[in-house]
């Protein structure tokens, strides 16, 4: 049999962390090992205290020598107190650090992959921490096993050097039997990890989901998928049941065969001038210390190891390479698409197919159609966050996905505001602005207000505390501010009222620089010099004019406001500040329900 | 009297536990006796044969059957504990699914999701553990109880020592926990503001990708971090002291039991192997302070029992057993009255649905409109009144008739299974692709699925959707299900206008032979329905067509105040 077969698999990522861990300071790692040697104190001096304080104490008719040597496993053991608390802060100073390792590496990972919900995150805080304790549990046990058995093995062999081929073998053979059990042990307990979070999980839909399934008549098979994971569960804990019951037994040879053997042996022993008091001094050696440590590393390792293989694996699981990060500065920002397309997977539909599109260097774009069509994956791919599979996306000549990043903007609709002071927000893509300048965008957007109640400027801001609105603000005046020459707005006004929309329109308008808007309302469309119109078919460009007679959807877009009966008949005009919006050149829209002229919500 | 029921709950999971029971107590006992016995039986082998004395040999072996039957019965122990413990809990998970099934939305109006994962899971999970923690409470009880008495024996001071000691180990450890409460409060908060902020640097996901400012904001959101290496260091801190003090205590009772039976040996009224044995005895009397944090997890089972009791308490609506005659769908409210804690939400409702209508359903919220909706199709059972189906009470209905004959779609709609497919088709009886992709067609779902990586086959956790798409999907599989009646919930509230447009003409085309009742917040909605049912209060304030209705400036209003 290969050697691979019996010791746990431990991938390379997760070995070179915890070996990272480990000699990250190589003066941690000598002060952890002299502190565990005074830790072993006892474990080397008890059996033979104990053999001198019979021998030649109490037996010979000496308490005073007796109590003396009684009292030397006592001082060892105050001794190794101090020493377990050293040992302990040592271990602490290790796994600290690794588990801010951990941490980054899962923050880094969720923000890179760019998803991951609240749930989650929770999750893998979770599962950091398991991991800490494990590491600490296996570093301490395997730790104290190792110098307890050297300092027994010691102690015997200054005791009675006799005892030690009586003691050593059945230890060594338990620890082996115990190593040999470990992977079959390591996979049942794996096995009950995983069916546990099987189990919740699947609980946890059925429980999120009853109305559905009520509703659905889905019962039975909801009944069906949650009791099969159910009895997975089941299964898997009767599994590790049998395995650990037979772990028991490992260590029945490692602990319980020794003291067997030194009965067995103690006539040869005797005869061989022992005294009852080494006999005594060995059972304690083997008693107090051994068995002791070999049960802490038994229990340890057969639960800690295996905990700390699964959360590694979880947590280097999410772990994902730094997006490459264009540098190349673009000559201008004409922004040119040529034959694009692009799909989300292979057996997918593409979301956009042989695309072409030309947007002049200060021209405004807006791009209209339903949800879902693809607009975002346009958005995406002109910004460079995706690439396409087919075809260019090139900004003043250079490929979208090498442009660097400050060049562009994209807003999308769920605004981002972090912890932090409004300055703080909006200068996250120009350190540079001056405080004018901040206070010019301020201005423009309407964030005073807000500002003041956050209580000014520089205070620390509550993103809850803001409206969408204002949050969408906050994101459009951060971009307003940033060098990027080409502005994206992927429905980044969808929370403003139609007037408000406008003038923020008007502002990045005015910035100059390439504008694409993907519209929320069609009166984004009428402010736009061109309009792009996404119809899942077929891409179609133009002005307002030319689209009304050239595309039906666009047609059904706005004529759906100017005029058709019922309601028309019901108008009772509750999105009439669009007004200022291209006066004269439009029909008012009349509004229903104040939302109909929403593309999208 | 819940805590009796708790305790029956617990009776009858013990009772599951089979034949594994008997042989988890019996080996525990047995094992016990044994361990007891132990040091006795290995003083008396050593002091037999140090002193040379005949029959030192039959002791030894006594000795060596003894440390066999302990070790075999903790190994019986151990197993019998595992599969008793797993058999038990499966009982009561699968008690506790199958009653979470069939109390569907009436147990969710009790208990939150997250409160019933807990329930089905570790407190099933205590529960089961209960006789496994009782009979190691009694193994660990009797050999510490009777080590105490066998120290007495050998010398009374001894057990007084033991005794003194373990009061001394409680006093540390309860000290411990009152400062590490402080202490971990101050680590939970700067772990709880470093997942605060990569949720909030999360959400902003697009905005971070867009600005290539990844690793700036990894660095923001790890900014409590060495606060939080401070409070772990203080943990550590605390732990190591309290630790330290509980594990000096056990070796410094046994050096004193040592010394003082050293001192009885010197006098010669004990032997080398009674010393050993009373320090054997020292050790097993410690585990009288794990005896009784057994004690202490029967207490904590006994209140999972009575939490998972609550569960199953939970009433399940009974459904009938009559098929549905044939018919068009016509739906009829016959003073449907529904309470809630606060006061009734529906208040003596009738409403009549000709089979094949649209009828829209309007009203601020808090009117009542989800509840009439969910009185329609048997989400909920009013307290007084009925709801008929082509003449049938809803409640005498066999469930699987009245599930295929009504479909719901919902605001927010939940959707289960393997992949989009499996969930479009969860209201339909087996596997029939293609009434699900005609649905899907109707629900203007088709062509955004057609565009994820595998199309009808994405599972459901790879395809990152819009609310408004979930919603197509939600009202697909409503589509799909629905034979007579079709229920939406406020079910298009998150569709764009063309979108909303394209299911509505569904909605009057395809899908017009079978009853609608449409939640509706919009007035284009409620425009197109054949009938509006006004509801203000829990009341029908009125009934007719939009256009007539319309002229009421406080019907205007509902669509006003609402958006």
């Amino acid at each position: 049999m290969r050697p691979g077969r019996f010791l746990p698999k431990v991938p390379p990522a997760a070995a070179s962390l915890l070996w990272r861990a480990l000699t990250r300071q190589p003066r941690l790692l000598v002060r952890l090992g002299a502190w565990s040697l005074a830790e072993a104190a006892p474990a080397l001096a008890g059996g033979t205290a104990v053999a001198h304080a019979v021998d030649d104490g109490f037996a010979a008719g000496r308490p005073g020598t007796g109590l003396a040597w009684v009292a030397v496993p006592a001082v060892a053991w105050l001794l190794a107190a101090v020493a377990a608390r050293q040992v302990m802060l040592a271990v602490a100073a290790v796994v600290e650090p690794f588990r801010d390792e951990l941490l980054e590496t899962v923050v880094t990972g969720a923000l890179r992959a760019g998803h991951g919900d609240t749930a989650a995150v929770a999750r893998m805080n979770h599962q950091v921490e398991l991991a800490r304790d494990a590491f600490a549990a296996i570093i301490t046990v395997v730790r104290s096993f190792a110098f307890t058995l050297v300092g027994v093995a010691l102690g015997i062999a200054t005791l009675a050097p006799a005892v030690l081929p009586v003691v050593l073998p059945p230890v060594l053979a338990g620890l082996l039997l115990f190593l040999l059990s470990l992977p079959t042990l390591a996979r049942r307990q794996r096995d009950v990890i995983l069916a546990d979070e099987a189990t919740a999980e699947a609980v946890s839909a059925m429980a999120g989901g009853l109305r559905d399934i009520t509703a659905c008549g889905a019962e039975s098979r909801a009944a069906e998928r949650v009791g099969g994971e159910v009895v997975r569960q089941a299964r898997a804990a009767g599994a590790l049941a049998a395995v650990t019951a037979a772990r028991t037994l490992t260590l029945a040879v490692g602990g319980g065969l020794p003291v067997l053997l030194l009965l067995a042996f103690t006539p040869w022993l005797l005869d061989r001038g022992l005294t009852g008091g080494v006999v005594l001094g060995a059972l304690t050696y083997v008693m107090q210390s051994l068995t002791p440590a070999l049960g802490g590393l038994i229990q340890g390792l057969g639960v800690s190891g295996v905990r700390l293989a699964v959360t590694l694996d979880r947590i280097l699981g999410a772990a994902a390479p730094a997006p490459p990060r264009g540098d190349r500065t673009p000559d201008g920002v004409r922004l040119e698409l040529r034959g694009v397309r692009f799909a989300y997977g292979p057996a997918a539909e593409p979301v956009i197919d042989d695309l072409d599109l030309v947007v002049a260097e200060g021209e405004h774009l807006a791009v209209v159609g339903p949800s879902g069509i693809g607009k975002s994956t346009l958005a995406a791919l002109v910004t460079g966050v995706l690439t396409p599979g087919r075809g260019e996306v090139l900004l003043g000549g250079v490929p979208a996905a090498e442009v660097t990043p400050g060049a562009r903007a994209l807003i999308p609709q769920e605004a981002y505001v972090f912890h932090g002071s409004l300055t703080e927000n909006l200068t996250y893509l120009a350190p540079d602005a001056t405080p004018e300048e901040v206070d010019e965008a301020v201005a423009l957007f309407g964030l005073a207000e807000p500002a003041r109640r956050c209580g000014g400027r520089d205070a620390p801001l509550d993103p809850a505390a803001l409206s969408a609105g204002e949050r969408q603000l906050v994101a459009l005046a951060r971009t307003y501010l940033s060098p990027a020459r080409l502005v994206v707005l992927d429905e980044a006004t969808s929370h403003l009222d139609p007037a408000a929309e406008a003038r923020a329109e008007a502002a990045f308008a005015a910035r100059g620089g390439t504008l694409v808007v993907i519209a929320h309302r069609i009166s984004s469309a009428l402010r736009a010099r061109r309009v792009l119109v996404m119809d899942g078919a077929r891409v179609t460009a133009g002005t307002h004019d030319e689209l009304v007679s050239a595309s039906p959807l666009y047609a059904d877009l706005v004529g759906h406001w100017e005029g058709g009966p019922p309601m028309g008949t019901l108008a009772a005009g509750a999105v009439a500040e669009d007004a200022e919006v291209a006066p004269g050149r439009r029909p008012q829209p009349t509004a229903l329900g104040g939302d109909l002229d929403r593309l999208d919500a | 009297m819940t805590s009796r029921s708790a305790d029956r709950l617990i009776l009858d999971a013990v009772r599951r536990g089979g034949p594994w029971l008997a042989g988890l107590a019996a080996a525990a006992l047995v094992g016990a006796a044994a361990e007891l016995a132990l040091p006795a039986a290995l003083a008396q082998a050593v002091d037999a044969l140090v002193s040379g004395t005949p029959g030192g040999e039959r002791r030894v072996i006594l000795t060596a059957l003894l440390v066999g039957v302990v070790v075999a019965c903790d190994a019986v122990r151990v197993l019998a504990a595992g599969r008793a413990g797993a058999r038990t809990a499966l009982w009561l998970r699968r008690r506790a699914v199958v009653h979470v099934l069939s109390s569907g939305t009436a147990l969710s109006r009790r208990l939150t999701p997250g409160e019933i994962v807990t329930r089905a899971g570790v407190n099933a999970e205590e529960v089961a553990r209960t006789p496994e923690a009782v009979v190691t409470a009694a193994a660990l009880l009797v050999p510490s109880a009777g080590s105490v008495i066998a120290l007495a024996l050998i010398d009374p001071s001894l057990a007084v020592t033991l005794v003194a000691g373990l009061v001394l180990i409680v006093a540390v450890l309860r000290a411990f926990i009152r400062r590490t409460t402080a202490a971990s409060g101050g680590y939970q908060r700067a772990q709880g503001q470093i997942a605060a902020r990569l949720v909030g640097a999360l959400a902003g996901a697009r905005t971070v990708a867009a600005a290539g400012t990844q690793d700036r904001e990894a660095r923001r959101v790890l900014a409590p971090l060495p606060r939080l290496r401070e409070h772990g260091l203080d943990l550590w801190r605390l732990q190591a002291r309290a630790g330290v003090r509980a594990a000096v205590v056990i070796p410094l009772l046994e050096t004193a039991v040592l010394a003082v039976g050293g001192l009885r040996l010197a006098a010669g009224d004990l032997t080398v192997g009674e010393l050993l044995a009373a320090a054997r005895y020292v050790v097993l009397g410690a585990g009288l302070g794990s005896a009784i944090g057994y004690a202490a997890r029967l207490a904590r089972a006994r209140s999972a029992a009575g939490r998972l009791d609550e569960l199953l308490a939970a009433p399940a609506p009974a459904y009938g057993s009559r098929p549905l005659p044939d018919g068009p769908g016509r739906l009829e409210l016959r003073g449907v009255t529904l309470d809630a804690d606060g006061g009734p939400v529906l208040a003596g409702v009738d409403l009549i649905v000709p089979g094949g209508s649209c009828v829209a359903v309007v009203g601020r919220s808090g009117a009542g409109k989800s509840s009439l909706a969910a009185v329609a199709g048997r989400l909920a059972d009013p307290d007084s009144g009925s709801v008929l189906l082509d003449g049938v009470p809803l409640r005498e209905i066999d469930r699987r008739e009245l599930r295929s004959a009504v479909g719901y779609a919902f605001e927010r709609p939940v959707l289960f299974g393997e992949t989009l497919g499996d969930a479009m088709g969860s209201g339909v009886p087996g596997q029939d692709g293609g009434r699900v992709r005609a649905a899907a067609a109707a629900a203007c779902a088709d062509g955004f699925v057609r565009r994820l990586p595998l199309g009808y086959a994405t599972p459901i956790a790879d395809a990152p959707m819009s609310g408004g798409e979930v919603q197509r999907i939600g009202l697909a599989r409503a589509f799909a299900q629905a034979e007579r009646l079709l229920i939406l919930d406020d079910a298009m509230s998150s569709l764009d206008t063309v979108t909303e447009r394209q299911v509505g003409r569904a909605l009057t085309g395809g899908l017009a032979d079978r009853t609608r009742l449409v939640v509706a917040h919009r007035a284009g909605t409620a425009a197109r329905a054949d009938q509006v049912v006004w509801l203000d209060e829990g009341r029908v304030r009125a009934t007719g067509p939009h256009a007539l209705l319309w002229r009421d400036p406080a019907y205007r209003a509902v669509f006003q105040g609402d958006s």
